[in-house]
């Protein structure tokens, strides 16, 4: 096995893992937070790819300005959902997957229309390669990861040390007793539902800039969002660090022996193993 | 600042859970609601929190008419409660379960010598200040609980059942707490099954059964009324 | 009451016979009769979705098990030369084991660890079918599989009534399984399983049973979906699929036996319908959904009730009024 090929798959692995951190960490804020199982997750990712397309390709703007503004902007759409999706069915788990599905439905219809079956990319990040020990190594790799990294530890350092993301921790672990100390719980979860959808428009930016878009790529990320949150647990914010890491080993590194079905296919044969002797996850709160 | 509830009534789907229900905490008062197992106590305390819409009839405080607003907001008003259970964040530290008593308060200098006052109150919790919440005994967490509602210098602070759980040795360990927290001039209403301790620490006494106030009255009053004698005193 | 059932009854025969005279309506258009025989392979997979939904458990792997019947069958009459009469009920019968064989180890867990252990095993299944391909042909899909009959070849409107004929029996079977005892001990389970255990009743086999008839009859609309497409592809029975059934699920109403009829009736049937939209037609289907969200807690099958307790509501209120007015 060359060097060169094991370095890229670790590389890889870092890529693939911070993506899939990115889009699972949001999903799990609304999981433990609202107890939302946000299908809808799966098109904020693919849109954020498409907008940040048309910023920089249509509107011309730099790249990172153009990633800054779809966050902002499907934030803004998460606090939309949040408030007239989430909030009017709270508790009642059939509507609000409907209501999901029906975003994604219409969504991905809508790109569909808007875009045809051209081929698009976003433009490279930072282009060019380099070199370590021999092994050539994309920028556009290595930016993505980092930049995924940065955004990463920004949102872990406000949940766990800010009081807000404090008081998102607390109504993630007991929703009435957090009403009770006189936490705004429709204020956390507007926030938690912008962070979400900013962090899954993010990854859509960053993926789009490493493969191409298609209006149907959301699927199979939210499929990677749902394995690293039940690996971590239902419940655990930073067990998705972890899981999002193994998954990402093991995506980027299996396929060096196995083709692709067979990896989706130990990585889910993993899941199902570990919930039947751990159900709660490796981290999660309860069975 | 007066807690007035007036003629409540509070269904449980079709049935009704209090009927007609009236009770006065006056500022400053440690009032106690007594009663047996589904007697409507919790429920009452759970409508003046905000967690339980009322059928009908009006819950004040102070100037205010609080039971229609939101959870949150009555907290804001300074009315907490530690409920049932607790309802502690288990994986968070001791420390910052108390800190998030004190969500609504801004003078971060302000929280941190009342948390040393409590602290003072609870030094177990100083102790396992870095523990998870969730990795306490049970009379530490009843403590906990109690600290963190503290700790949001409320007004009106009420007690939901804190003796359920807790050792003996413990249950005698409210009266003290009670106490302490009534003479920093905040209110107390204690619902309790355990009525002895309830009458060793209130002012005032209702008793309830099946939705209705059956008796009111103040703590000698209690103790000599044959009724409550003979159910809940052991003749 | 009396009166109600008869007036059901008639209600019920008047659809049959309408279905009946479908082919002669539209003229034979062999596209209308395809959509036809797709809608009713729909209700069948998603009534039986219900049928696992009754103890208790969702399954977010049924359009799973509708593959495997379908591959089963397809690769049986392929590779095999077996008979239709032989690999549609064998295609059956392997999705029925495969749902006991992964519903087992998870009878004691609470139903939204049950669902993502079926998502999962959904797609563990998929991904198995795409591995296997000298047998299953991977993802380019199982091609010229044999049709049901040998005359029916390019007609579509025996496969109408023979689908047609399929489901109706279907369909009754799931509904006599359901007004059983095994389906009050369903229900018995879903509501409380301390309750249901303390009168004696077994949930682990009853949950085990409730996966297994449900996906007996997937694994059977598969199977025979595979003598009537004739190819399989196994983009069709992925994750997104399985939702969707769900989703017709919810949306027609979980609560009644009709309600996955309706649901799998209209919401397949509408972005065909609007066809000549093009790539817009799923549009169509998002708004239905969001309407049903928002104004019909109790899905399509529930309007007519909700239409009525409003209208006894409305009157109420009139009435009310004018005594207060008086």
């Amino acid at each position: 096995m060359s060097g060169s090929l094991l370095a890229q798959s670790a590389v890889n692995a870092l890529v693939l893992s911070s993506l899939y951190i990115l889009m699972a960490l949001g999903f799990a804020l609304l999981l433990s937070i609202m107890g939302v199982v946000n299908f809808a997750h799966a098109v904020i990712y693919m849109v954020g790819g498409y907008v940040c397309y048309e910023l920089i390709v249509t509107a011309g703007l730099n790249n990172w300005v153009a990633l800054a503004i779809t966050a902002l902007g499907l934030g803004l759409f998460g606090l939309f959902l949040e408030r007239f999706g989430f909030r009017p069915f709270f508790g009642n788990t059939n509507r609000i997957i409907v209501l999901t599905l029906a975003v994604i439905v219409i969504l991905e219809s809508l790109v569909n229309v808007l875009v045809g079956s051209e081929v698009r990319a976003i433009p490279s990040f930072w282009s060019g390669s380099f070199q370590i020990k021999g092994v050539w190594i994309a920028h556009e790799r290595i930016i993505a990861f980092v930049a995924a990294a940065v955004l990463l530890i920004a949102v872990f350092t406000f949940i766990r040390r800010s009081r807000t993301g404090q008081q998102m921790l607390a109504t993630s672990q007991d929703f009435v007793g957090a009403t009770l100390q006189g936490i705004n719980i429709y204020r956390i979860t507007a926030i938690a539902a912008f962070i979400a959808c900013a962090l899954a428009a993010v990854a859509g930016g960053l993926m789009g800039s490493l493969m191409f878009l298609n209006p149907f790529a959301g699927d199979q990320m939210l499929v990677r969002a749902i394995q690293v949150v039940i690996l971590a647990g239902i419940g655990s914010i930073g067990g998705v660090l972890v899981g999002g890491l193994i998954l990402g080993v093991l995506n980027a590194f299996l396929p060096l022996w196995l083709e692709g079905s067979a990896v989706d296919a130990v990585g889910v044969a993993v899941i199902i193993v570990i919930m039947l002797f751990r159900p709660q996850g490796l981290f999660g709160h309860e069975a | 600042m007066q807690l007035d509830i007036r003629d409540i009534r509070i269904h449980y789907g079709k049935a009704i859970a209090v009927d007609g229900v009236s009770i006065r905490v006056g500022a400053g008062e440690v009032v106690a609601i007594v009663g047996a197992n589904g007697s409507g106590k919790s429920t009452i305390l759970e409508a003046i929190s905000g967690l339980t819409p009322l059928s009908s009839g009006e819950i004040w405080f102070g100037e205010e008419r609080i039971d229609r607003l939101p959870a949150y907001e009555i907290v804001r008003r300074g009315l907490m409660q530690v409920p049932e259970g607790r309802r502690l964040f288990p994986y968070l530290s001791v420390w910052t379960n108390m800190q998030m008593g004190a969500s609504l308060r801004k003078d971060k200098a302000g929280i941190r010598k009342d948390m040393e006052e409590v602290f003072e109150h609870f030094p177990i919790l100083r102790e396992r200040r870095n523990q998870k919440a969730g990795s306490l005994s049970g009379g530490e967490q009843q403590m906990l609980a109690i600290a963190r509602a503290m700790v949001g210098r409320p007004k009106l602070l009420c007690l939901d059942e804190p003796s359920l759980g807790l050792a003996p040795i413990m249950v005698n360990g409210l009266v003290p707490v009670i106490k302490d927290i009534n003479e920093q001039g905040v209110g107390v209403l204690l619902v309790e099954q355990n009525v002895p301790l309830a009458l060793k620490v209130a002012d005032r006494a209702y008793a309830l059964q099946v939705g209705k106030v059956i008796l009111e009255g103040d703590a000698e009053t209690f103790r000599c009324n044959d009724v409550v004698r003979k159910a809940y005193l052991g003749g | 009451m009396l009166e109600s059932r008869w007036s059901k009854l008639a209600g019920l025969l008047l659809l049959l016979v309408i279905l009946f005279l479908v082919p002669v309506i539209v003229g034979g258009r062999p596209y209308v009769l395809h959509v036809g025989v797709m809608v009713l392979l729909n209700i069948i997979m998603v009534s039986s979705l219900r049928t696992i939904f009754l103890s208790g458990q969702i399954s977010v792997a049924h359009a799973a098990f509708v593959g495997c019947g379908a591959y089963f069958a397809g690769v049986l009459a392929k590779q095999f030369a077996l008979a239709p009469w032989i690999t549609i009920p064998a295609g059956a019968i392997m999705a029925m084991v495969l749902g006991v064989l992964l519903g087992i180890p998870f009878t004691r867990v609470r139903a939204i660890y049950f669902a993502m252990v079926s998502l999962f095993g959904g797609i563990f299944l998929v991904d198995l079918i795409r591995v296997a391909r000298t047998w299953t042909g991977g993802g380019t899909g199982l091609s010229k599989i044999p049709p049901l009959a040998q005359s029916f070849v390019g007609q579509k409107v025996p496969y109408y009534y023979c689908t047609l004929a399929l489901t109706i029996v279907c369909l009754i079977i799931l509904w006599r399984i359901e007004h059983s005892r095994v389906g009050m001990n369903w229900k018995a389970i879903a509501q409380s399983h301390l309750v249901a255990s303390s009168v004696g009743i077994n949930e682990a086999f009853y949950r085990v049973l409730a996966l297994a008839v449900g996906c007996f009859f997937a694994g059977l609309a598969g199977a025979w979906y595979a003598h009537f497409n004739m190819t399989l592809s196994p983009d069709s029975y992925g994750f997104l699929p399985s939702i969707f059934l769900v989703m017709y699920m919810l949306v027609g109403g979980q609560k009644s036996f009709a309600g996955p009829i309706i649901g799998a009736g209209l919401l397949y049937s509408i972005p065909e319908i609007f066809r000549r939209l093009g790539t817009a037609a799923p549009l169509v289907l998002g708004v239905v959904m969001l309407i049903v969200v928002y104004l019909m807690p109790e899905g399509l099958a529930g309007l007519y009730d909700q239409l009525k307790g409003q209208l006894l509501k409305s009157r109420e209120e009139r009435v009310t009024k004018s005594a207060a007015e008086d």
